[in-house]
């Protein structure tokens, strides 16, 4: 059976908490306009949109109820779900902290009125939520019935789960995790238990990303590659060994012999499974040779909780990014660089970094900090052909230097990130907003705030922004 | 059945087309959901032979977010006092459309600040037949 959930950030969270909480212990109004995932397990609904209902003008005394929706607010943003292909939700509160439901009063309104909206929004589906102040309750009305909502997800800085009553959840008391158990308890190791992580590119950065999220006993493994491992790769990737390269056979003069090497040769996302299941055998680990860029292989992220990007193509940037906000997925990126002055050869800023991207307004969106180039995207959709006829100079037999102990220090920060973000481990206050930079040669951190751009195509609100939008935009895929 | 183009593209090509009304639009869709548009009739200024061209250029799939470029006009493009062509344009260049060379004069203007918000696929073409027309 299908579950139900309800993804919004922590900033659409926060300006819907305090208008139905303003501390004056009344009941308060507004509509979400949400996108929509649909998988296999899951349906998510992604708040794109909170509008408040202003207090009597939107929200009046209700004729049947305490307080109702006018129908005016109700029209106009129903037929701009309708319009925008968006879900429609109604919001309202009621007192208590961490258990909440709907009246009957409640639920024979939605009788009364959901039919009509269901049509209205061309099959919606359309629902509502009741939100106590640590608690929400959900009723989803679809083509193929009413669904109850199990869970919403408040994405920020430390993930906030909201149940309609505290769930009761089983610890994980394994003697191999006692020692992290120490630090988040046994239910927090049950929670990377059911946790789903996608990791894209699993090369040097990513090999460490995925043996360290195993070994924490991260439940599900997404692991994305097209590669095959090669002999230059051997230092930096994790679990890997050099017979596996066959590189004797494809340095043979033999065009068979060449084609039979590279035919051996081990897929990174294999070696990287290997490592996973030493390390935990419990883990169900998808090991995919193909790329993000590809619709079939992104379908299967869209239900992810946590999203790492260990590859550096530009194409896998926008589509990561995409993901992000499009599905409201807290995701990361990782890099490090060891620029090479082409001319007097000298190794000028080493740095490694692990870039949070949230999906919300300056959470670190690629986009609006310039870390997408739009001469190199559309480069890498030319073929090898077009690009010599375009007369580029690039070569793309050079190859920038890369350490596994850079690639180590990226990759423990994103790790870490993630784990304090899914266990709610931030300190709020402190926890500095932005992303750290480590400059290795000069020994040192710095902070840099994340920009944003109102604008932005993903992380904006504006009518052409996929942010929230979910199945009902296209990815940037190629067919 | 040819490849199906993607919404963003398509509506870049529906700008395109109100943006030059008075001119034919071409469209070959490119396998990745992209297309290769070839706008015809265009003046592209009479210190030019020919002083009338064709523009034919690519919008990739990654449209609003890839630049579109570069633009190719009419093969043989020559000023018309003789001078030799200016930099940024390149006589004999053919243009690849989908494997096969059609040949071309290729105008190479990269976008440097590409705002995807705001720089649409008409809007290059115009900035580039403004450039064209003041060389």
């Amino acid at each position: 059976m299908k579950r139900y959930t309800f993804s919004i950030s922590k900033a659409n969270y926060d300006l819907l908490h305090k208008h139905l909480f303003p501390g004056d212990g009344d009941e308060h109004g507004a509509v979400i306009l949400a996108g929509i995932c649909e998988t296999a397990n899951e349906v998510r609904f992604l708040a794109r949109e909170v509008i408040l209902a202003r207090e009597g003008q939107d929200f009046v005394p209700g004729r049947q109820g305490y307080r109702a929706l006018t129908a005016n607010f109700v029209a106009h943003l129903s037929n701009r779900a309708a319009n925008e292909k968006l879900c429609y939700f109604t919001v309202h509160n009621h007192g208590g902290s961490d258990s909440v439901s709907f009246s009957q009063t409640d639920l024979d309104s939605h009788a009364r009125g959901y039919p009509a909206l269901l049509d209205i929004t061309n099959g919606g589906p359309i629902g509502a939520l009741v939100f106590a102040k640590n608690a929400v309750a959900g009723q989803i009305w679809t083509r193929d019935g009413i669904k109850q909502l199990d869970q919403m997800k408040v994405i920020g800085k430390n993930l906030k789960r909201l149940f309609p009553k505290p769930p009761k959840i089983a610890g994980i008391n394994a003697a191999i995790y006692n020692r992290q158990s120490l630090f988040f308890g046994s239910v927090g190791q049950a929670r990377l238990a059911r946790s789903k992580v996608v990791i894209i590119g699993a090369g040097g950065v990513g090999s460490i990303v995925s043996e360290h999220i195993a070994r924490l006993g991260v439940g599900h493994i997404v692991a994305i590659d097209y590669d095959k491992i090669e002999d230059s790769n051997v230092s930096r990737v994790m679990g890997s060994r050099l017979w596996e390269c066959f590189s004797w056979l494809q340095a043979s003069r033999l065009p068979l012999l060449k084609k039979l090497g590279i035919w051996l040769a081990t897929y990174k996302v294999d070696i990287a499974k290997r490592v996973a299941k030493q390390a935990n055998s419990n883990v169900k680990f998808e090991a995919i040779r193909g790329s993000i860029c590809s619709k079939e292989v992104v379908e299967k992220c869209l239900d992810a909780d946590f999203i790492f990007l260990c590859a550096d193509s530009m194409q896998s940037r926008l589509v990561f990014n995409a993901l992000v906000h499009q599905y409201l997925i807290p995701g990361i990126q990782i890099g490090s660089k060891v620029p090479i002055d082409t001319r007097s050869g000298s190794v000028e800023n080493v740095f490694a970094v692990a870039r949070p991207v949230l999906p919300e307004a300056s959470g670190g969106c690629l986009l609006c900090n310039e870390l997408i180039s739009f001469a190199k995207l559309q480069d890498e959709a030319l073929t090898e052909k077009q690009r010599r006829q375009q007369a580029y100079v690039a070569d793309p037999l050079v190859k920038a230097p890369s350490v596994v102990t850079l690639n180590a220090l990226g990759s423990a920060q994103a790790v870490n990130y993630f784990l304090f973000n899914h266990l709610g481990l931030f300190n709020e206050t402190l926890a500095k907003p932005g992303y750290r930079m480590n400059l290795v040669r000069e020994n040192s951190w710095t902070t840099v705030a994340c920009k944003q751009n109102p604008d932005c195509l993903h992380c904006g609100s504006g009518n052409r922004s996929i942010y929230g939008r979910g199945d009902r935009a296209s990815l940037p895929c190629p067919n | 059945m040819s490849p199906e183009i993607k919404p963003e593209v398509a509506s870049a090509i529906d700008e395109i087309r109100r943006a030059y009304p008075s001119s034919e639009v071409e469209v070959t869709p490119d396998p990745d959901g992209g297309a290769y548009v070839k706008v015809s009739n265009l003046h592209i200024g009479s210190q030019f032979n020919p002083a009338t061209s064709w523009c034919l250029f690519r919008i990739t799939f990654q449209y609003p977010f890839a630049d579109v470029y570069p633009h190719y006009f009419v093969d043989g493009l020559q000023k018309v006092s003789g001078e030799p062509q200016p930099q940024g344009i390149h006589v004999g260049n053919p243009c690849d459309v989908n494997g096969v060379n059609h040949p071309a004069t290729m105008v190479s203007r990269r976008s440097n600040r590409l705002n995807p918000a705001t720089d649409t696929a008409a809007l290059k073409l115009q900035k580039v037949l403004d450039w064209i027309r003041t060389q």
